[in-house]
């Protein structure tokens, strides 16, 4: 058993009844072959970074589990039949876990479910302030024996 | 002409002052920060990361833009 995680975008004009029905196909494939779901999140319509197949939008499910390399295989064949289905993209997380590993995993996921659902749309609530992180760290001192402080005399010498 | 004033970077990886942490792919909001405005990836040299870290940088960007997280060329667009 390897622990994996896929997330894979659908066409955003099924409707709800479509998406479920090919994440309970998807999940099916997995605990067929023996595997078992630890996780599985919705992140619903948004809007895609560039046009796959003429679609502006699409709908994210990402879902974290464990199961053997076959499994995973067979997932991604259909997943290239299924013209509903814009991307896909499998990560292997671990090469191994243990069933206890899967059960701890499992009641994490569960539990961060748990507490999604107390603050619902806080995701998509929060504006991307413009940040500026590691603007705190700028007042690193100078390290002497970095490269960049040798090389610092040379453009000053050119520009002189 | 005066001494042009040098700017100081961050010397230290972001990443490694946190242990442990794991460079996601869904996560824009970090991954907004290690591209440019053109959507490319900033170098080492201009960010501070470690080669190890930088690594795992260059991954999690390539499997967003895959994902159209983010995109292969031009601004990101919320």
């Amino acid at each position: 058993m390897r622990h994996y995680e896929t997330t894979y975008i659908l066409r955003p004009n099924l409707g709800e009844e479509q998406f479920t029905e090919i994440i309970e196909r998807t999940n099916a494939i997995i605990t067929d072959d023996g595997g078992t779901i630890i996780d599985v999140d919705r992140w619903g319509t948004r809007k895609l970074a560039y046009e796959i197949r003429k679609e502006t939008l699409g709908y994210y499910v990402c879902f974290n589990y464990a199961a053997p390399g076959s499994s995973v295989h067979e997932m991604e064949r259909i997943f290239r039949i299924d013209d509903r289905v814009l991307r896909f993209l499998t990560i292997k997380l671990a090469d191994s876990i243990d069933q206890e590993t899967i059960a701890r995993e499992v009641e994490k996921a569960s539990a961060a479910a748990a507490q999604e659902t107390d603050r619902p749309e806080a995701e998509e609530g929060e504006a991307p302030a413009g940040q500026v992180p590691g603007g705190d760290k700028s007042e690193e001192p100078e390290d002497k024996s970095s490269p960049e402080a040798q090389e610092a005399p040379d453009t000053e010498e050119n520009n002189s | 002409m005066p001494p042009r004033k040098r700017m100081f970077r961050p010397r230290v990886c972001r990443f490694c002052t946190e242990k442990d942490q794991y460079i996601d792919y869904k996560d824009i909001r970090t991954l907004r920060n290690l591209i440019s405005e053109r959507g490319k990836i900033i170098p080492r040299r201009i960010c501070g990361t470690c080669a190890k870290h930088q690594r795992q940088v260059s991954e999690a960007v390539k499997r967003a833009r895959h994902l159209a997280l983010i995109p292969y060329s031009g601004q990101i667009q919320f």
